[in-house]
Order: C-alpha cells, then sequence, then structure tokens
C-alpha cells in the first residue's frame, strides 16, 4: 500500500537550472519505512465567498479517525478554477494552517491552476483552511494522507 | 516570458480504487495572466539536530506575491527530520527522502520560513521562485 508523489520542476530563469528537478517520494509514517495507511480521499469543494472556511479539519469526525499529533502527514490541494473550465490566474485562494476561529497562519497564494503539497502535523486546531480573494465561485481539489 | 512550471503525479492505492493525479502549473507574478516569475534562489544546506533556521527570509522580499517555494530533505536515514515553519509556525515535518513544494505570499516581514532539525544531520535542498527582492547596497 503506497502512496507517492512526483514533482518535476522546470524553468528557464537561470540557464544554470538545466533541465530542471524530478523527485519522488514515497509517503511513509514518521520515522519508519512503513507507508502511510490512511487518507481522507480526494475531495472538490465549491467556494464562493471570501470567508475562511476549515478545508480539512484536523479533529472532526469526518476523518473518521483521529489524526496523530506526532504523526506524518502530507496534504495536496490544487485551486482548479469556477469548476467549468475557467481558470482565473488574476485571483487566488489563500492557503493557512490554524483555525478560523483564531488567527490562522497564512502559508500562500493558489492561483487558478496551482496547487501545492505540504506536510501537516495532525494536531487540533492546525487546520488547513481555504480564503478566496474574491466573492466568485473556486473549486479546490485536495486529499490528505496521514497516520493515525 | 520566464517560464517556470511545476508538474506533479499523485499515485495511491490505498483506496479501493487506485488514485492518480497529474497536474502542470505555470508559476506567474501575482494577478497575472501574462509575466511569469522572472527571479529564483537556490541552495543546498546541512542542519544538525537541534539547530533552527530560517531557510528563507521573507525581510527584503515583496510582500503578498505569488512565489513558489520547493524543499526537500535529501537525507537518506528514515530516522531523520526537519519541522518546518511559517513565521515560527509549525506547519509539518519533512522526513528523509520528503519534498514539499507551497506557494509563499510572504505576507508579512516576518513570515520567514523555518527549518529545525529534529534527528541527524539533515541535508536540505530548496528553491525558491520569486518577483524580486530589495537588494542590500554594498
Amino acid at each position: 500500500m503506497a502512496t507517492t508523489a512526483t514533482i518535476t520542476l522546470s524553468s528557464d530563469i537561470m540557464s544554470t537550472y538545466g533541465s530542471g528537478y524530478n523527485k519522488t517520494m514515497t509517503m511513509t509514517k514518521a520515522g519508519t519505512v512503513t507507508d502511510l495507511e490512511e487518507t481522507t480521499g480526494f475531495s472538490r469543494r465549491k467556494l464562493a465567498a471570501t470567508t475562511a472556511v476549515d478545508l480539512i479539519t484536523m479533529a472532526d469526525a469526518q476523518l473518521l479517525v483521529e489524526t496523530a499529533a506526532t504523526g506524518a502527514a502530507k496534504v495536496f490541494v490544487q485551486n482548479v478554477g469556477d469548476g467549468k473550465g475557467t481558470v482565473d490566474k488574476s485571483t487566488f485562494v489563500t492557503i493557512s494552517i490554524g483555525d478560523t476561529g483564531g488567527t490562522p497562519q497564512p502559508i500562500g497564494r493558489l492561483y487558478g491552476g496551482d496547487w501545492l503539497l505540504m506536510p501537516v502535523t495532525g494536531n487540533d486546531n492546525k487546520d488547513v483552511v481555504a480564503t478566496p480573494s474574491t466573492n466568485d465561485a473556486v473549486v479546490l481539489e485536495y486529499v490528505m494522507f496521514f497516520e493515525i | 516570458m520566464a517560464t517556470t512550471t511545476a508538474a506533479i503525479t499523485l499515485t495511491s492505492d490505498l483506496l479501493s480504487d487506485a488514485l492518480s493525479v497529474s497536474t502542470t502549473t505555470t508559476c506567474m507574478k501575482a494577478g497575472t495572466i501574462a509575466d511569469g516569475l522572472t527571479q529564483m534562489d537556490t541552495g543546498y544546506i546541512e542542519i544538525a539536530t537541534g539547530d533552527v533556521y530560517d531557510i528563507l527570509d521573507a525581510t527584503a522580499l515583496n510582500l503578498d506575491k505569488a512565489n513558489k517555494v520547493y524543499i526537500c530533505n535529501e537525507s537518506t536515514d528514515e530516522t531523520y527530520f526537519v519541522e518546518v515553519t511559517v513565521k515560527a509556525e509549525v506547519i509539518g515535518s519533512l522526513y528523509a527522502g520528503d519534498w514539499m513544494f507551497i506557494p509563499w505570499g510572504a505576507e508579512s516581514a516576518t513570515s520567514d520560513i523555518g527549518l529545525e532539525a529534529k534527528t541527524g544531520t539533515n541535508k536540505i535542498t530548496y528553491t525558491l521562485f520569486h518577483e524580486g527582492r530589495t537588494l542590500t547596497a554594498s
């Protein structure tokens, strides 16, 4: 049971960057070579307001199991546009870590088509929070792999 | 136009049917559809257990931009890992062999990306694609 992610980066900004960079990781439990075994499944959510929402709630029963606070976890999120084929590079969704009831720490802006893959903690109140920049419809696709 | 692309292929057999997601994005300047990111920093460092570094400093970067950051823990001992922080807030841990790719808004001058080695001497590669910074006069 394996989950892998391969990134291919290429850029012509710097000629010495050459043909770019390619790296594959297999997602494993913390400090081991044992594969991660839990996932939220692949999800899709449409937002149409500038209100911050929890995309993934670490303590939420919807995960069925509690995420391990000291475990390994990875999140993939992509801004796929309005969900009807229009991908707007001029608007964005800010992805933050924290609690919508508090002050989540912004990570960065996912413009139309942009994606991220990052490690997260399983700690309660370290939720993945999404805040659109406009009231226009924007669809996020996301999945988390984690351990319990 | 400078062109930087980031592609990912994500696969998993945890579900009853195989999951496979592939996508590519072209990294643009904030709010534009015609101008790609034009500057980059890349490097390699080793961080020993207990060491805490701001690997990327937001101080001189232009704020609220569409920067992209790639960080990889190239260590091979599975027990080695670093905690990743943004503005001193822990967001997660990169274990040996793990990589991450995130947008980095650098919404304030203190929104640095930091690493703390928790075990081992971790070998870290990183690349920042960005829109420019205030250069320090010599």
